[in-house]
């Protein structure tokens, strides 16, 4: 951190910069300055507020994470555990099951995003205006969200059911559709099974944010179009849209976010299968461990699991700001 | 957008409300409502569905087509549910592993909070990355050498200990919360407290903490419905299923033989009780805290 600007306020506490020994205590060297309304007396307070949460990250978090790559490149079998190199990572390569998993899971992160993102902006548009009944709406919106997955997935599993489900009885109203469609026994319809449960928690959610950022939309905006004679589509393309961007591409990041972290609403409700159709990486870790009690696996997978979270949203956070800036000035030419 | 034709005026009509919708915007606005029961409907009817099923007469649980509205009233589900089922002592468990959650998260959050927004000090962007990387990671991916580390220390099948693992994943997400509360307090207010001789302590727990009071109930609720929620942890680390957390427990019925369906949704409505309580109590804060947060 070399931005800091020695003020005038941070005169005393400067010298030690010079002082300290390139020593293992990174925290004596310590801040030196800061301004505003930075608080700048007293170096060690940082990192005495630091430590009781570094330790505890570091014991449940990172412990367990550089835990998991050693497993990834061990085997146990009998008791015995040998180093065994990129073994884990070779079986993987070949595995069919691993490849379909990749493919499940680039498929359903992408269907929750653009599901996600596209309803929760129709519902904002749809709620931004004022309308009796609006409070209520938006407390209802939020219930999906507040609901826990474990109930979610009761409650499909009782609607989803072939024989006695009502949602086979809503389809059945659609011509030529017969009323005992299998749904959690067909890859096909068990994947979009899962996309129309986590679908259905999450775009109300989005909506509501997206709804916050519509409003901040100053209104002097719509006026000054609606007088150079702007339709509504013109306003949506000129205004509405560029002024969502930086809040959809953040939003975007955070559907990828929670679309790959989905868990127990897949497993409970097909435990990944038929074969590998609603199997995301999540669920094919958790399968290797606690269904055939292949913990090295597991951890070889889960070591690539959390490279594609990393890229994943390293990409997503270099996108979002080059689109966020081009868009921007493109706006303001308009 | 509610519309107006360009060439007429502003009909000042209605009291407080100066733009009325012309006559011919009428067919427009039934055409919104039409849409916003469509929508109200849809995101409802799993709920609606979960509550009907549970009061329900047993019989209609097993009929096609099954019946969308109430055909009398019957508690059996529920009875049958606390009188066959230890669910009593699941919730308790999850009550008291998510109370533990929510304490340690605020008491770890809210320095963390303070030394990402105020403080300034070395090493606070590696500090924002590893707490943002956590936050990003999926559970699952560490749900194995986690539970080697939880064997480790023969914590496993212990209550007290599982309520760590949600805080770990909890703590980071507090910190951003507290970090932009932190960061709305207005300036001069931290100043006059410092020219008063308060010290940084005293400015976190007397100024900025009573200041955020939306954003720390948001982080209570996340912390809580985070651990209230969780299935990958608990099945992993408890297996005696008296010692089953509510979640875990509920969650064997879906693939035990002999349970009805019903029961299955007498389940899911008690366990979606304490958080619904719990977020009427306080939605009227989170929605507050999502307000503000987006004006900034």
């Amino acid at each position: 951190m070399t931005h800091d600007i020695a003020s005038a306020s941070g005169a005393p506490a400067s010298a030690p910069q010079a002082v300290a020994a390139p020593g293992p205590r990174r925290g004596r060297r310590a801040s030196r300055a800061g301004q505003g309304h930075t608080i700048t007396s007293g170096r060690a307070l940082p990192y005495g507020l630091l430590a009781p949460i570094l330790i505890f990250e570091c014991v449940f978090v990172l412990y367990p994470i550089v835990r998991g790559f050693l497993l990834a490149f061990q085997n146990t079998s009998f008791g015995l555990t040998k180093w065994v190199g990129v073994a884990n990572f070779s079986q993987m390569v070949h595995d069919a099951f691993f490849w379909g998993s990749v493919r499940t899971t680039l498929e359903f992160t992408l269907s929750m995003v653009v599901i996600w993102l596209g309803l929760g902006l129709l519902v904002a548009l749809l709620m931004n205006w004022n309308f009796k009944g609006r409070s209520f709406f938006r407390a209802a919106l939020a219930l999906p969200w507040a609901l826990p997955d474990v109930p979610t997935v009761l409650t499909f599993t009782v609607m989803l059911d072939p024989n006695f489900g009502v949602l086979n009885r809503v389809a059945a109203w659609i011509p030529g559709v017969h009323h005992d469609i299998k749904w959690l026994t067909s890859p096909t319809l068990a994947f979009v099974a899962i996309v129309i449960m986590v679908g259905w928690k999450g775009f109300p959610f989005f909506g509501l944010i997206i709804l916050s950022s519509l409003q901040g939309i100053p209104d002097d905006l719509y006026e000054a179009a609606r007088v150079d004679g702007a339709g509504p589509f013109q306003r949506f393309r000129a205004i509405t849209f560029p002024s969502l961007i930086p809040t959809l591409a953040f939003l975007s990041v955070l559907a990828f976010i929670f679309s790959f972290q989905q868990f127990s609403l897949i497993y409970l409700s097909t435990g990944g299968g038929p074969g590998t159709s609603t199997s995301t990486l999540s669920v094919l870790i958790y399968n290797e461990a606690f269904q055939d009690f292949n913990y090295n696996y597991a951890s070889a997978v889960a070591v690539v699991g959390l490279a594609l979270a990393l890229v994943g949203t390293l990409l997503f956070v270099i996108f979002e700001r080059r689109v966020a800036r081009a868009r921007m000035s493109a706006g303001s030419e308009i | 957008m509610a519309t107006r034709s360009m060439t007429e005026p502003a009909p000042l009509t209605a009291g407080q409300r100066p733009r009325r919708p012309a006559p011919s915007r009428l067919a427009k606005r039934i055409g919104r409502y039409t849409l916003l029961v469509v929508v109200a409907v849809v995101v409802l009817f799993p709920v609606y569905w979960m509550v009907l099923s549970t009061f329900q007469p047993e019989k209609y649980s097993l009929t096609y087509p099954p019946p969308f509205f109430l055909h009398g009233f019957n508690l059996g589900a529920l009875t049958s549910l606390f009188e066959q089922q230890p669910i009593v002592a699941w919730l308790a468990h999850s009550l008291l592993v998510s109370v533990l959650a929510v304490v340690i998260t605020v008491l770890l959050a809210v320095p963390g909070g303070y030394l990402l927004s105020r403080l300034r000090w070395r090493g606070s962007g590696v500090f924002g990355f590893l707490l943002l990387f956590t936050q990003i990671m999926p559970g699952a991916m560490i749900v194995v050498p986690e539970l080697q580390f939880y064997r480790l220390l023969n914590w496993t099948n212990n209550l007290f200990a599982l309520p760590a693992v949600y805080a770990a994943f909890t703590v980071p997400l507090g910190c951003w919360i507290l970090k932009s509360a932190f960061d709305n307090v207005p300036g001069e207010v931290v100043e006059a407290a410092i020219v008063d001789g308060t010290s940084r302590i005293g400015v976190l727990l007397r100024i900025l903490v009573p200041l955020s009071r939306p954003a720390l109930t948001a982080v209570v609720v996340v912390a809580f419905f985070v651990s209230w929620n969780d299935y990958v942890f608990a099945s992993a680390f408890i297996t005696n299923r008296g010692l089953y957390t509510a979640g875990l427990g509920i969650s064997t019925f879906i693939s035990e033989e002999d349970i009805q369906l019903y029961q299955l949704q007498a389940a899911a409505v008690v366990f979606s009780l304490v958080p619904a309580a719990l977020y009427m109590i306080v939605s009227r804060h989170i929605v507050r805290g999502l307000t503000a947060g987006a004006v900034k």
